[in-house]
């Protein structure tokens, strides 16, 4: 059974077409790291998953069961775009008010424990108006975590944490899954976070799925390539050029050879031609690096 | 071996009665519901006596030279209702009493309910109610509920508020005729008339979602269509009989514009 399965669902906004023919599946116990560029349809999918928007066809089924039905909804915590909360409440009442909502049991105790997880107990008598971005954006997430939700659907959730409270997102989203049970939706721009954690991916375009993959398929994916630095950049690049299907400089200001895994060939056939290599190492590309490729091959 | 989850089997009873608790909690933390209830307890008190200060004034028309002489109110349930005289005429028909009555906090409750509805919206808690709640029905009841109880509370808050600027006026508490009962059920069917307002604010505010602005311009101006009928039927000499249509009434607005809600609920984006 898998978390979330979409099959064919599309939405429209009077004559703009935000999501068309979409498949999307999310196994059970998985963080699927949803990506796509502005506008891709990413946040409508999302607020479709979650019934906040109405489908314009094609199904969505949540552990095997319709989206709509209220016992499975009920265990789906979202942070879609912005935290929920009343300005001036405090976060405390925010959070008692959405516990009241879930019909938690022993509501107070779980309000502290969500809050203490995302390191926002000191800050719980606070006007949610009051608190900083990156307060909201936890106090979002803690939110969202209330009720122990099977399901998490976030988008852009590490927008506006600093590097602290990245890491403990990462902790807590390894720690929801880990039973294998539970699965998280996460949309995020920042790539290089989302590769920390994610276990599956999907890359929406234009309203389509154009690839679902695993973090291990993403891995054999991306493409190695040996990265250098020699005495005449200009000549090498050149002369690599000419000897290799794909030679870049990149921002650092290394020629990368890609697809090529054994720099002792480069290194000689630059010798060869009288250039001496200063510096050398092999590495992959990242998801960002991959999703770029990717956007650029569709272009 | 695949895994399972199981989800608990939430009933109806449940989702509404924690819909309800929110609801309350919320209205109960929110500044503006007691500036209303403070509102609607201290605006028959100012009326009455500043009426009462200014009976027997005259007010000379520079232009015309025409004197107007300020009639004060003579009793004081003249804020809740029509009494009558001995002659048989009206008492306050429609002087100020008979215009600034008991009667304003039908359109009272329709900015409470439509600041309450669009604050769900425009703060994005919608979001994260609407994600969990499947079924729209139990909302729509509760923001109903809610109203209903609010506008209780500012009816009841006029008539206390009556009272005392009656007594602090030194005005008749004669009921000319009417009895104590005639009176009970007065109140009690301007309460359930609330059943019939408070269903077209709640409707009006679903619709409008995050423009508070909209929910109010609809709803004072749908309130104001059925307005005109409130002191016909909810006279100050009501009877069991009043009660009754008040009730049949607020039930048959609450379950078809609380349907045509959940439908607009159903049908539309919430965010």
């Amino acid at each position: 059974m898998n978390a979330v399965e979409i099959r064919n669902l599309s939405k429209n906004f009077g004559s703009k077409q935000a999501v068309c023919g979409l498949n999307m599946t999310v196994p059970m116990g998985a963080i699927y790291g949803f990506i796509g560029e502005n506008g891709s349809g990413k946040s409508t999918t999302e607020k479709m998953i979650c019934g906040l928007i109405p489908t314009g066809g094609g199904s969505i089924k949540l552990y095997g069961k319709d989206y709509t039905d209220g016992d499975v909804r009920a265990k789906v915590g979202v942070l879609i775009e912005a935290p929920g909360c009343f300005k001036g409440l405090s976060v405390w009442d925010n959070m008692m008010l959405q516990a009241t909502n879930l019909n938690i049991p022993d509501a107070e105790k779980e309000v502290v424990k969500v809050l203490k997880m995302v390191r926002m107990e000191g800050a719980a008598g606070n006007k949610f108006k009051n608190c900083s971005l990156g307060m909201k954006q936890r106090v979002g997430i803690a939110m969202a975590l209330l009720g122990n939700p099977t399901l998490l659907v976030l988008d852009e959730p590490l927008n506006g944490l600093d590097a602290d409270g990245m890491r403990i997102m990462r902790e807590v989203f390894t720690d929801i899954v880990k039973d294998g049970k539970r699965s998280i939706v996460v949309s995020s721009h920042l790539l290089g976070e989302l590769q920390k954690v994610a276990t599956h991916y999907g890359i929406i375009r234009h309203g389509k799925m154009i690839k679902e993959m695993t973090a291990d398929e993403l891995d054999t994916s991306c493409r190695t390539y040996v990265a250098i630095q020699t005495a005449d950049m200009n000549r090498a690049k050149s002369l690599l050029g000419c000897k290799y299907s794909r030679v870049e400089e990149d921002e650092a200001g290394y020629i990368r050879v890609y697809d090529m895994t054994t720099p002792e060939e480069i290194v000689a056939y630059l010798y060869e031609n009288g250039i001496c290599v200063t510096e050398i190492m092999t590495d992959k590309i990242g998801l960002e690096e991959y999703y770029i490729d990717l956007m650029k091959e569709g272009n | 071996m695949e895994t399972t989850v199981k989800f608990e089997k939430n009933s109806f009873k449940n989702r509404l009665q924690s819909m309800l608790r929110v609801d309350f909690r919320r209205m109960f933390k929110t500044k503006y519901f007691y500036i209303i209830v403070a509102c609607a307890l201290v605006i028959p008190i100012l009326i009455t006596v500043m009426m009462s200060m200014m009976d027997g004034s005259v007010s000379v028309n520079p232009q015309t030279g025409v004197e107007t002489i300020m009639e004060g109110p003579e009793n004081t349930w003249q804020s809740i209702g029509t009494l009558p005289t001995a002659d048989g005429e009206a008492m306050g028909g429609m002087d100020v009493m008979g215009m600034c009555n008991i009667n304003m906090m039908f359109m009272a409750v329709a900015v409470f309910v439509c600041l309450f509805i669009t604050d769900d919206f425009r703060s994005g808690y919608a979001k994260n109610l609407f994600t969990v709640r499947a079924k729209k029905g139990e909302y729509v009841i509760s923001k109903t509920v809610m109203g209903f109880v609010c506008g209780a509370m500012l009816l009841v808050a006029y008539f206390v508020g009556t009272i005392l600027g009656g007594a602090i006026s030194g005005l008749s508490f004669d009921l000319c005729g009417l009895t104590t009962g005639n009176l009970v059920m007065c109140m009690l069917a301007k309460i359930l008339l609330m059943l019939v307002f408070v269903p077209i604010f709640v409707l009006i505010s679903v619709a409008a979602k995050q423009k508070a602005w909209l929910a109010l311009c609809g709803s004072l101006g749908g309130g104001m269509l059925l307005f005109m009928m409130v002191p016909m039927i909810t006279p100050l000499g009501s009877t069991i009989m009043n009660v009754g249509l008040c009730c049949i009434g607020g039930l048959l607005f609450t379950i078809g514009l609380g349907a045509i809600s959940n439908r607009v609920l159903k049908k539309t984006s919430l965010v």
